[in-house]
């Protein structure tokens, strides 16, 4: 070749004078508007096409994607030419080569191009620094290239939280515009671009009713057919300023406004009479435009979730066909809801009930993060009975759950029940609701018992279900309890959630039945009540169900004599389980050791499953379920008098559990807490247990806060190991703790709590009980045991647990295999008295 | 005509209930109370904290009765109510002058 000069002007120059001079001519004429500049952009989108062939292939694919006002074919004369270059894949050589090939000719050309060069993957993440780019993506429209590499941008770019960020940037943006002309679109000199109601106010007009409600201009006061008018008009100022200035110039300066009148066809004798007019023309469509974006703003639905928006009336779908079509995005608007402390929207509920007879109950939760998202909607919170409501009158719930419908509007007479069945179950609700954020002083007690449970959600579900049966007149609780069955099924509930839940429902009648009609003050009464439920978390969940339901029954009916006997029954039982238990064997002959045989994988036997079981705690068989039993005895497995067998193992939400087996021996637990402590980790809830032959079976759970285990591959073996050698003596736990000791002693967090410490030896015969509440900080467990063993006490039995910052954990004690006299209790409490008050 | 009034424990009225029906004493009134007699209470620890539960939740049940049944209903009440532990209750037993049905404006003698 020997350079384009000799054969003339660049085929580039060539096909954009072409394309300049035919849109000067239209703008000669007076029509510069959108059809002018339409073509315009055709012309240039051939033109990079064009460019796109003749470059070096990419080895990658590429797009050439026009943004902004070329994205919309609104190009105009000179205009900055705004292009997205997206590569599939790394930008290397080939890639640099096939962008100078495409950039250079339209630089020598005199076209100004705001480019920006991305590789498909930076849109994984939203660019929040450049909200101005992220704008201008929203008309991003295919030049040229992969159409499929643009489909996938298209995806991953349009989701609700970027459209949501757009929005918020969107108007950001305008505000600080509007700002910088005094807020008033009346300017004698206006810039027909970026005053308010000029082009730009257009342009994020369509913006927003693009990413909320397409239809949104239908329904304000300005006539859409108004607003296009308004649109080609200041197209064809500016069209105009750029022909007669020929350069980007937006502002129509006085210097311009007799010529743009003239060259725009307006009459009058005198130029001022001509400018007058153009001018104002200016005003009224700029008008038009100004309240089309106050309106499109005022109203349009913000976006929450997938397609889901919030606007004045709550609630609603951004797109109701596809709404109709996908039933599993249904509760998503009763979340968001929740969520945005609002209601869902008319239309919305009128689209579900006019759906929902064609779904089955499936169809809402099919996948595991439906089900998953169904119960994190059931957790207490403000709204959640109004929604359920919502839910229940457009017949959402009904069909969800069919065994709810069965209650739905259900009359029962009795002398209590002020509503239907189904009201009456939607308040107990909305009482557990309420509970989660009361500060009435006697209920603050109940609304801290809510906040310690780990899954409220059960007992919601629990009390959602607790009435169906009584579609039937009679033994309504077992009817429940069959019918939730199914329910439980369908949302793959299982395990201990499972048995929780169907525990809850068939027993939901019994706490008051105890506490308001057996002398509770007969301890035995107390005993077979613990008995009965088992666990704290049991009674707990059971005690909150009984105070929402009997709440519900009718304003007057849990009055301020119930609520006192329904908690000292829950005191009385509380007290009973954490420091009474250790009294209570298990025996091979008993029920709870009958009820494991049958299931024994083949692995075990019964002989070794005895051995094993023989003098734990019966609380052992209520806090594990069989499936665990199973798995201690094998980790108990020939067990030789100094060994000690580990299990370390991964749960949900980073809580790892850890089981030790070994045989008694002084300081075993404070040796475990120590290691567990020297890599960081934090207790948070935690059993140990001595049979009566010297077993020793120590469960904690507790959270990596230093992510130990997460970021060493061989994590999980040297906590093993360690905790192998500190049990038998091979290491001193002292001395690794010397370098964590300041960080322990002094926690970051300061105590809010004033330590307490009590000891009692008139609850357990056999034990002295330890009672210690205390502000939940890493090392807590290893300072208390360290200070128990120093007193020569033997650790039989310890129940550990958390509740918000506080740590409440109750030990038995034992010294000389006797309860402590009055004298080591005093010692003993002074002592760790002492040495939290020091670490507060 | 005596007022018969009786401060039981809780889970006694049943009981309470069942023995007037037996002596043909259909009317009553019953009350939830809160007081304390010599059984002054106690302290109940719950999670370290001390809470003192001095007025302890009890059942108020009154009836009118002819004088000639006075005796027998009082001791049906203490024989039901009793568990022989302090904290068992109360009976009281007030002359009543005189009493009105308020359906037919009937004096009942």
């Amino acid at each position: 070749m020997t350079g384009s000069e000799a054969a003339g002007p660049p085929v580039t120059v060539n096909i954009l004078d072409g394309a300049r001079t035919e849109l000067r001519a239209d703008i000669a004429r007076g029509t510069g508007g959108r059809a002018s500049l339409e073509r315009y952009s055709d012309r240039i989108d051939a033109l990079l096409r064009r460019l796109v062939t003749e470059a070096p292939r990419s080895s990658v694919p590429v797009a050439l994607v026009a943004t902004g006002g070329y994205g919309r074919r609104h190009l105009c004369l000179h205009s900055d030419v705004d292009l997205l270059v997206l590569f599939g894949g790394p930008i290397a050589q080939q890639e640099e080569a096939f962008l100078r090939a495409l950039l250079h000719p339209l630089w020598d050309a005199g076209l100004v191009v705001g480019q920006q060069v991305r590789e498909l993957s930076e849109f994984s993440a939203l660019e929040r620094d450049n909200p101005e780019f992220l704008l201008a993506l929203v008309d991003a429209r295919l030049v040229a290239g992969a159409r499929e590499l643009f489909d996938r941008f298209h995806s991953a770019f349009h989701g609700a939280s970027t459209h949501a960020f757009i929005l918020e940037s969107l108007y950001t943006l305008a505000d600080e515009r509007h700002a910088t002309f005094n807020g008033t679109l009346y300017q004698l000199e206006p810039d027909v671009k970026e005053a308010p109601g000029a082009l730009r106010d257009v342009a994020a007009t369509r913006t927003i009713a693009q990413l909320t409600d397409p239809a949104i201009l239908r329904k304000g006061p300005t006539d859409p057919a108004r607003f296009e008018d308004a649109e080609d008009f200041l197209l064809r100022v500016r069209s105009a300023l750029h022909a007669i200035t020929s350069r980007n110039q937006n502002t129509l300066d006085h210097e311009w406004q007799e010529r743009i009148a003239d060259l725009m066809g307006y009459p009058g004798s005198e130029p001022r009479q001509r400018v007058e007019r153009l001018m104002s023309d200016y005003f009224r469509h700029a008008r038009v435009v100004d309240r089309a974006f106050r309106w499109a703003r005022r109203t349009a639905p913000v976006p929450v979730g997938p397609n889901l928006g919030r606007s004045r009336d709550g609630i609603g779908f951004l797109d109701p066909v596809q709404a109709a079509r996908m039933p599993s995005s249904w509760l998503g608007a009763f979340t968001a809801a929740v969520a945005e402390d609002t209601g869902v929207s008319e239309d919305a509920l009128s689209l579900m009930q006019q759906h929902v007879d064609r779904y089955r109950a499936d169809d809402f939760f099919p996948a595991a993060a439906e089900r998953a998202a169904l119960l994190r909607f059931l957790r207490p919170a403000s709204g959640l009975y109004d929604r359920l409501s919502e839910m229940h009158d457009c017949g959402l719930l009904g069909r969800m759950f069919p065994e709810f419908q069965a209650i739905s509007w259900r009359v029962v007479r009795d002398f209590y029940h002020k509503y239907t069945v189904d009201e009456h179950t939607l308040l107990t609700i909305r009482n557990l609701e309420r509970l989660s954020s009361t500060e009435v002083p006697e209920r603050v007690r109940y609304r801290n018992v809510l906040g310690d449970l780990a899954s409220p959600e059960l007992v919601v579900l629990a009390l959602l279900l607790h009435d169906v049966g009584k579609w039937r007149d009679d033994n309504h609780e077992i009817e429940s309890e069959r019918m939730a069955e199914g329910v439980l099924s369908r949302l793959h509930l299982a395990g201990d959630a499972r048995e929780t839940v169907l525990f809850l429902i068939r027993h939901h009648l019994k706490m008051s039945l105890v506490a308001f009609r057996r002398d509770t003050e007969d301890p035995e009464i107390v005993r077979q009540f613990a008995s009965f439920i088992g666990t704290e978390s049991r009674l707990q969940m059971l005690c909150l169900m009984t105070w929402a339901d009997v709440q519900a029954v009718s304003p007057d009916t849990l009055t301020p004599w119930k609520e006192e006997l329904l908690w000292r029954l829950y005191v009385d039982t509380y007290n009973h389980l954490t420091q009474r238990y250790g009294d209570e064997r298990i025996d091979p002959s008993q029920n709870g050791f009958h009820d494991l045989v049958p299931g024994l994988p083949p692995d075990l036997s019964k002989e070794e499953l005895s051995q094993f079981l023989e003098g734990l705690p019966r609380r052992y068989l209520q806090l594990f379920n069989a499936e665990t039993i199973h798995r201690h005895v094998r980790l108990a497995r020939d067990l030789r008098a100094d060994d000690v067998h580990v299990s370390l193992e991964a749960g949900d939400g980073g809580v790892w559990t850890l089981a030790v087996v070994t045989r008694d021996r002084p300081a075993l637990f404070s040796s475990i807490c120590g290691v567990l402590s020297s890599f960081g980790m934090n207790i948070l809830r935690g059993h140990a247990f001595t049979s009566l032959g010297g077993l020793v079976l120590d469960v904690f759970q507790f959270t990596d806060d230093e992510r130990f285990l997460e970021l060493n591959a061989d994590g999980r073996a040297r906590v093993t190991q360690v905790l192998e050698d500190a049990v038998a003596g091979r290491v001193d736990v002292v001395g690794r703790l010397k370098g964590r000791e300041r960080g322990i002693l002094q926690p970051k967090n300061a105590a809010r709590f004033p330590p307490v410490v009590r000891s009692d030896n008139n609850a357990s015969s056999r034990y002295t009980i330890l009672d210690i509440v205390a502000t939940n900080v890493v090392g807590l467990l290893y300072r208390i045991s360290r200070v128990i063993a120093a007193h020569g006490c033997d650790v039989e039995l310890v129940l550990i647990a958390t509740e918000g910052e506080k740590a409440i954990d109750v030990f038995h004690l034992t010294t000389g295999g006797a309860q402590l006299s009055e004298a080591a209790q005093v010692g003993l409490t002074a002592d760790l008295q002492r040495t939290l008050e020091e670490t507060r | 005509m005596k007022l018969i009034k009786s401060i039981v424990r809780p889970n006694k009225v049943d009981e309470v209930k069942d023995a007037l029906a037996k002596l043909n004493i259909a009317g009553m009134t019953v009350t939830e109370v809160r007081g304390h007699g010599k059984q002054k209470g106690h302290t109940a620890i719950y999670r370290g904290k001390e809470y003192n539960v001095s007025l302890l939740p009890k059942m108020e049940i009154e009836v009118v009765v002819a004088d000639a049944v006075a005796d027998d209903v009082v001791k049906a009440i203490v024989q039901a109510a009793r568990t022989g532990e302090i904290g068992d209750g109360r009976v009281f037993v007030l002359p009543v002058l005189e009493s009105y049905k308020i359906r037919t404006g009937e004096k009942e003698v």
